[in-house]
């Protein structure tokens, strides 16, 4: 029972860092129908301006680390948009894809050639690995912290979205982008604002992600963009809810499988993951929430 | 008209083509095999290495040692491979600062494997390299012997992987293999005292990630240990154990060894973890995998021990060759515990060439195949009864005080 508890724990906090990156792929999704493969480049963006900030600044601090990595993460998503999707704004849903799928490999490519094909390292905060306990069962304060930290993120974006301007436009742009351009909101301004608000995300999910890891690799996206692309399938492509809860589910999913999965197969995880979503989809072709229209967010 | 034309082309191409063609001229026999007299002149390794290239002698003026290398630059393996298609040039530019070999100069040509490894090849054998240095990895190594068919000598410069080893297609390792590896590192936890051990892997069988845990969990039970828990995990990409962390805190007594292939910064994630449980009694063992990645970089590395290539200390040969190159190129080299693995290949190719007193590529490899007792920067190597799979003494290195340190050498 204690070790189904701190499973769950663990799940959770596993699934928080996909939420939120689930949150950035629908967000995006929702204004401009593209799912973005390129998404988890911001992560890898973030990864080496961390290890830049560590080389430069040996014993340096994870709470300067930290806004650096959210900065990068936003103005690499806004160079991305400018760069490469403004270029293909209206085209297919599949021309989308195709670029998204190129700006990925463009992004690791640069990195690979400029910076280097090895593992870049970083020092992990102290805290990373600290516990807690209530009775006998043991918590890690990093786990603690990132459920917590999105759960007050989470709270944030819906009040951006529902109280804000700049929300009801990227909402009235998801509903309908002609109609909301007729009645005057600015594309160009409710796109940048999408990309910003994926790249905050991005960037606030990358923290986590890379004070676990400790280390980058050109392709260091990969994996990043796998879970949440994964997880805004999970939960129905262009619901936020849907988003935040395919993040959870796939965290959980992945933390109980490993566990509970019988000695000789549990390294079949990936693999059984992928047949559960595989069934949803079978079952729930929509994913776990239904959304009316396929742009709403 | 024409038909001047045709026979005008006809025979500037039959021009070409003996301009172009194979001398084998040099060839004095294939059958040599026998280290200490080579049939075609004797390979100075020292001279080689100590020449100045601000002060040669003169070029060297024979047929060229043509040595092709398919590299991938990727991330899977540009971390040992980029180096060393840095590192072999710069040497043979040494060696033809020396004079060449025996008067022959040394060329290398490197070809970026990309997703087509058998064109990277095709392109070094139409160069007409006399053998091959390859990347590790069935993904690349594969392609490239079946693109030379057995025919061209194919030094696998960074494996540990045994299958890629087959002495009768001509495809070799250079260093010790996966078995010979994590045996060693069983060996060395059981000359420490410890009889308990967790283990981490992919799946049996599965290669490198799999099959280093599968030989260590054998040479350690096989010595009197007792393998209390095997975890899997994703190699190279997990870095959060939590599942894995709870169960080995339920049935721990802190005195284990934990081996794995893992890249170092798994490992220290994996240690963060345990000892946030309270296990801080454990030992941690992996392979060459924590040199690549650099352990000696990782914070919270204390006492964590691995199995380089080569335990390089100050004014080694290698030491000396990395300094030279860095002195000479502006920066150093990456993955410097495996650059030995590249120069070896490329000497080795060459002795193979010396001992047949041959240009054919499958003659050179009949020759590297009585390879015996070579002595490379990485080690002794001997390939002549063998596989392909040279047997070599793997060195056991240790952070201690912060330093890479060696702390035992285990010999096969």
């Amino acid at each position: 029972m204690i070790e189904l508890l701190q499973n769950l724990i663990d799940g959770l906090g596993r699934g928080s860092i996909y939420a939120l990156l689930a949150l950035g792929v629908a967000v995006v999704f929702g204004v401009m129908h593209l799912l973005n493969f390129a998404h988890g480049e911001l992560i890898t963006v973030g990864g080496y301006a961390t290890f830049a900030f560590f080389s430069q600044f040996t014993g340096g601090s994870w709470w300067l680390a930290a806004p650096i990595i959210v900065v990068a993460a936003i103005v690499a998503s806004l160079i991305i948009e400018r760069v490469a999707f403004s270029r293909v704004r209206g085209a297919s849903d599949f021309t989308l894809l195709l670029t998204s799928f190129g700006v990925h490999f463009v992004v690791s490519a640069i990195f690979l050639l400029y910076v280097s094909a090895s593992v870049k390292t970083f020092p992990r905060p102290g805290w990373v690995t600290n516990t807690w306990s209530i009775g006998s069962l043991t918590i890690e304060v990093f786990d603690t912290v990132v459920i917590v930290t999105t759960l007050v993120v989470l709270a944030g974006t819906a009040w951006l979205l529902q109280r804000t301007m700049f929300g009801l436009s990227l909402r009235a742009a998801a509903a309908d982008f002609s109609t909301a351009q007729l009645m005057g909101v600015r594309s160009d301004a409710v796109i940048r604002g999408a990309f910003a608000l994926s790249g905050l995300l991005a960037g606030i999910a990358g923290i986590f992600w890379l004070m676990r890891a400790g280390s980058i690799t050109p392709s260091g996206g990969i994996d990043p963009m796998l879970k949440g692309v994964l997880a805004a399938l999970i939960g129905g492509l262009g619901s936020l809810r849907g988003a935040v809860l395919g993040g959870f589910v796939l965290g959980l999913a992945e933390v109980l499988l490993r566990s509970r999965l019988p000695d000789g197969i549990a390294n079949l995880t990936e693999g059984v993951v992928f047949l559960l979503i595989a069934l949803l989809f079978i079952f729930r072709p929509q994913g776990l929430i239904t959304v009316a229209h396929a742009e709403r967010v | 008209m024409r038909l001047r034309y045709l026979v005008a082309l006809l025979a500037a191409f039959a021009l070409l083509a003996a301009a172009c063609g194979d001398d084998d001229s040099t060839d004095g026999g294939s059958d040599s095999g026998d280290s200490g007299e080579s049939a075609g002149g004797t390979l100075d390794i020292d001279a080689i290495l100590a020449a100045d290239l601000d002060n040669c002698t003169d070029a060297p003026s024979g047929d060229p040692i043509r040595v092709g290398m398919a590299m991938d630059f990727s991330d899977v393996v540009g971390f040992v491979d980029i180096p060393g298609s840095n590192l072999v040039p710069f040497v043979a530019e040494k060696a033809n600062c020396a004079g060449g070999v025996n008067g022959r100069p040394v060329e290398v040509r490197v070809a970026e494997v990309g997703d087509d490894a058998a064109l990277a090849t095709q392109e070094l054998l139409d160069w007409g390299a006399h053998f091959l240095i390859g990347p590790p990895f069935a993904d690349f190594a594969l392609p490239i012997l079946q693109t030379t068919d057995g025919q061209v000598p194919l030094f696998v410069a960074a494996s540990t992987e045994p299958t890629l080893a087959d002495s009768s297609i001509n495809s070799y390792l250079v260093s010790f293999d996966d078995n010979q590896m994590s045996s060693a590192a069983a060996q060395w936890a059981l000359d420490e005292g410890i009889t308990r051990a967790i283990v981490f892997t992919e799946g049996e069988g599965v290669p490198y990630s799999g099959v280093n845990p599968d030989a260590f969990m054998a040479a350690f039970e096989a010595g009197g240990g007792e393998v209390v828990s095997v975890q899997n995990y994703v190699w190279a990409g997990d870095t959060d154990f939590s599942a894995q962390v709870n169960e080995i805190a339920g049935i721990s007594e802190n005195n284990e060894v934990v081996f794995s292939a893992a890249l170092a910064f798994q490992v220290t994630a994996l240690r963060g973890q345990l000892e946030g449980q309270g296990l801080d009694g454990l030992t941690y063992v992996g392979t060459d995998a924590l040199d690549a990645t650099g352990i000696q970089v990782e914070e919270n590395n204390e006492g964590v021990a691995h199995t380089p290539h080569t335990s390089i200390s100050e004014g080694d040969p290698i030491d000396t060759l990395l300094a030279d190159y860095e002195a000479a190129e502006g920066e150093a080299l990456e993955s410097r515990g495996f650059m030995a693995l590249y120069v070896d290949s490329m000497f080795l190719g060459i002795q193979g060439m010396l001992d047949c007193g041959c240009d054919e590529p499958a003659d050179i490899g009949a020759a590297v195949q009585e390879i015996s007792g070579f002595d490379g920067l990485s080690g002794e190597i001997t390939y002549a009864g063998t596989e392909g799979i040279p047997p070599k003494a793997v060195p056991i290195n240790q952070i201690i005080d912060g330093a890479d340190t060696l702390v035992a050498t285990i010999e096969p």
